[in-house]
This record gives structure tokens, C-alpha cells and sequence, in this order.
């Protein structure tokens, strides 16, 4: 017993080569298994990305439409779901925000709207708008619009807003398998479609009244 | 454990005993092994061929076992530590370094000193021309990508900058197809607004809070720069929005009763 502990082959140079070594190996596997836990996360240009950045510009101006109609709908109904557009998308706003920084990435990109979706420039309207947004003018005339026509103009536009945004939302769950991205578009396309026709409804009820 | 531990030192016989049962009368000749090398196992009990094997036995027969899971252990262990190395000085970390890219962009300037973030109907003098921050309007203007074609009240475009907006500026003589180039980078895009400035001793000036950049020309790559590194992301109240707010142009800000009439209009 003795005599192995005396052995040389235990010398302090022996040692510390071993401990370096074993330093270098714990950091290739912490970077490795880092690696691998971060595989699945979205690229800069990733459709995912793209999709978190623009749906949050066209999801701004619903909240925008929403809290118009809110604030001087004509019909309660029109006050109470414009109320609830605005809150919900807000809140999705917020959680794609939360995507970009938990994937490091900037919420702002050199690319142009639509770039992450096949053919999405040609899905462009008046220069940079992405589908079923309306142009400033429009907005203007939103804000300005009282009465029953405030009403009106709200169901038609938030109506194309929605067409456009559930056309962004297929055009995303074909490109990613992130799940929480799936399980988010997922839902803005159930919920939105709910509204189209809840609105559409609202629209023939509103003419009779 | 504790029971033993006051024999301490004394009772060391004893546990060598227990550990080396069939060696409890050989021991004594253990002991003179390490004093006398060779000469005791001739003494010893044993016969003399088996004494010569013995420690040829034990330097072959290594604790493979021992060395193997203390290898293994501070294998993990230091896996560990290196995992957790990585994780807190990966590049980048969390969010997105925009600061860093903000700062790069060749021109910019960026106040350090403590901006105020007070209400105020007050028209307010700032000390940057346009201002970057400080006491504003309570009401914010509103930067849905907003163009608008006349100046606006600073007040109420600072408390823009606090929610995160990037405020383009341009001196009122810019030539027509530079604003409409400025106005392609704004419209549609929330946290974006543009408005002509009477005073500017730069063609265009652009305002982030506590950030600021002149150039001569709309085609300068730099504006996208500095849209790219601090819309949104130098705001002082995340999660803050651009709707609604003043879309009257003018260079008063809303008075209370203004402004009291505003929501009034709205709701």
C-alpha cells in the first residue's frame, strides 16, 4: 500500500495536466449541452422570427382599431369586442416581444415586412403594408367617424385586418415546428376566424337596428 | 462514527484489526515491513515465496474502481461549472445587445446624464435641439408611423421617445424625394413617427431617448442603423404603445383643458 502512494507516477506536473484537461472537457461539455439546448431556437431570418416582428406591427394597429372602437362604438357590442381585440392582442404583442429576447435576438430587422413568407413581397399593399392593413388615411377616418358610422367602418376594416392576419398565420405554421409559436398562431387563427364571423353577424344585426 | 471518534488516535489498532482480520497476527510484521524492507518477510510467518508476490500484486492490481468514479465525479462536477460558465458568458446573453450596436453607429450621440421623465403641460426648453428626453407632455404624440407634414409639439414627441418611438426629423428646405424616402422608413410602422422641424442645422436629425444622430442625406446608411439598433429598444417603459395620444400639429403643446377635450373626443 505504501509503495503505491510513494509512486511517482502521481507528479504535480502529471496533475495539473490532468486537472487542465479535465477543465477543457467540462467546458466542451457545458458549451456542447448549451448548444444543444439552444438547437431549436429561431435564426434572425427564420420565418419564426419574422413572423413574431410583423404580426406585432399588425397586431399595433388592431390594438389601435380596438381601442377606437372602444372608446366611441356606437353599439355596445361594438365597444365590448373592440375592447377585447385590443387587450388580447396587446397581450400576444407582448408575448412574441418575449420570443425575440429569449431567442437574442433584435425586434428590429433590416429586412423588409414579409420577407420570412414565400412570395411575401407580392403580398404587399400601398408600399409596406402587410395584408388587410389599412393606410393612414383610413385610420384618420376611423378616428374621425362618430355614430353609426364609426360602427361601420370599424367592422369593415377589422374584418380585412383579420382576413390578413390568419393569411400570415397559415403562412407561418407551414415554416416552423417551434411549439410555442405553433400553439400561439394556433390560436390568433381560431380566435380571429370566431371574430370574422361574429363580426360579420354584428354587421347584418347593426343595419337592421 | 462519533461513538469511536473520542478513542481517536488510540484506537487506531483496534480499527486496523477490524479491517485486516486475517492479518491480525501478521500485523506486527507488517509494521517492520515498512521499517526493514526485505528482511522482515523472512521473519515473517508466512513462507517465504509468497512475500515477494505480494507487492507485485499490488502495483498491477491498481483501484481501478476508486480512480474511475473520481474521474466520472469531477468529470460532472466540472461539466457543471462549465455549463454554467457558458450559460452567463455565452456571447450575446439575454436579449439582444443593442446598446453595443447603438453606440457603433459613427456620429451618434448619446446623453448619459439623468433625463427626467416628469409630466408637465408646460412648454419645456431642452437642452438638444430636437430633444432626446426630459419633463413632457402627459400626453404622448401619437407614432403609428406617423407623417406628419407640419412640426409637432416637442413635448408631446419626447413622450413619444419614453415609449420606445424613433422620431425622424428633417429641416423644412430637405428636397421633396428625400422626405418621401424618410416617409417609406415610417409609414405602416408602429414606434416610428416623422415631422419637419423649423431649426435644424443638419437636413435630418434623429431622436431615440438619450440617443441622437444628424445627417445630411435621406439615402445615409446610418438611418437604418440607428432605427435598427434603438426603435423599441431604448424605450423607457416596455411594453408601452403608440396609439392614440396628439395628432394635431403645432408648436404649443396641449394645454389641460386641450387635452382634457381629446379624451373627451374619444370616449
Amino acid at each position: 500500500m505504501t509503495d503505491v502512494g510513494n509512486s511517482p507516477r502521481f507528479s504535480t506536473r502529471g496533475l495539473a495536466l490532468s486537472v487542465a484537461l479535465a477543465l477543457l472537457v467540462g467546458l466542451a461539455i457545458g458549451f456542447g449541452v448549451t448548444r444543444l439546448a439552444s438547437a431549436g431556437t429561431p435564426a434572425d431570418d427564420s420565418a419564426a422570427a419574422g413572423f413574431a416582428r410583423d404580426m406585432s406591427t399588425h397586431h399595433a394597429q388592431a390594438v389601435a382599431m380596438g381601442m377606437i372602437a372602444a372608446k366611441k362604438g356606437n353599439a355596445h357590442e361594438v365597444r365590448t369586442l373592440g375592447e377585447d381585440i385590443a387587450l388580447t392582442q396587446q397581450a400576444q404583442i407582448g408575448i412574441m416581444s418575449q420570443w425575440l429576447r429569449d431567442w437574442g435576438l433584435n425586434i428590429n430587422s433590416d429586412a423588409k415586412p414579409m420577407a420570412w413568407m414565400p412570395d411575401g413581397d407580392k403580398a404587399l399593399t400601398n408600399g409596406n403594408l402587410m395584408p388587410g392593413m389599412a393606410t393612414s388615411q383610413e385610420m384618420t377616418a376611423l378616428e374621425n367617424a362618430t355614430g353609426k358610422d364609426a360602427d361601420r367602418l370599424f367592422l369593415e376594416m377589422m374584418i380585412k385586418h383579420h382576413l390578413g392576419g390568419v393569411h400570415m398565420v397559415d403562412a407561418v405554421l407551414t415554416q416552423t415546428d417551434d411549439p410555442d409559436v405553433l400553439w400561439l398562431a394556433k390560436g390568433m387563427k381560431a380566435r380571429q376566424q370566431l371574430e370574422i364571423s361574429e363580426m360579420q353577424q354584428l354587421q347584418t344585426t347593426l343595419a337592421k337596428r | 462514527m462519533s461513538i469511536s471518534t473520542p478513542g481517536g488516535e488510540q484506537h487506531r489498532p483496534g480499527l486496523v484489526k477490524v479491517g485486516g482480520k486475517p492479518a491480525a497476527g501478521a500485523k506486527p510484521g507488517a509494521k517492520t515491513t515498512t521499517g526493514g524492507g526485505k528482511t522482515p518477510p523472512k521473519g515473517g510467518k508466512g513462507g517465504g515465496p509468497r512475500k515477494p508476490i505480494t507487492p507485485i500484486k499490488v502495483n498491477q492490481g491498481r483501484n481501478w474502481g476508486p480512480i474511475a468514479m473520481f474521474a466520472a465525479v469531477g468529470l460532472i462536477a466540472v461539466g457543471i461549472i462549465g455549463w454554467g460558465a457558458w450559460a452567463a458568458f455565452k456571447p450575446g446573453g439575454a436579449g439582444y445587445d443593442w446598446e453595443t450596436r447603438a453606440g457603433a453607429i459613427d456620429g451618434i450621440t448619446h446623453v448619459t446624464t439623468e433625463l427626467k421623465s416628469n409630466h408637465t403641460y408646460n412648454p419645456e426648453k431642452y437642452e438638444q435641439d430636437p430633444p432626446v428626453g426630459g419633463t413632457h407632455s402627459y400626453v404622448w404624440q401619437q407614432c403609428m408611423g406617423n407623417i406628419y407634414d407640419a412640426p409637432i409639439p416637442k413635448e408631446h414627441a419626447v413622450h413619444s421617445l419614453e415609449h420606445g418611438a424613433v422620431w425622424i426629423t428633417y429641416r423644412k428646405d430637405l428636397p421633396a424625394d428625400q422626405v418621401a424616402a424618410l416617409a417609406a422608413k415610417v409609414e405602416g410602422k408602429e414606434m416610428m413617427l416623422l415631422s419637419p422641424v423649423a431649426d435644424l442645422d443638419k437636413p435630418i436629425s434623429l431622436q431615440a431617448w438619450s440617443y441622437q444622430l444628424k445627417v445630411d442625406n435621406a439615402s445615409d446608411a446610418r438611418i437604418d442603423d440607428f432605427i435598427g439598433a434603438l426603435r423599441v429598444n431604448a424605450t423607457q417603459e416596455p411594453g408601452a404603445t403608440c396609439q392614440g395620444g396628439n395628432t394635431a400639429t403645432g408648436d404649443k403643446p396641449l394645454t389641460e383643458e386641450q387635452a382634457a377635450a381629446l379624451q373627451q373626443q374619444q370616449g
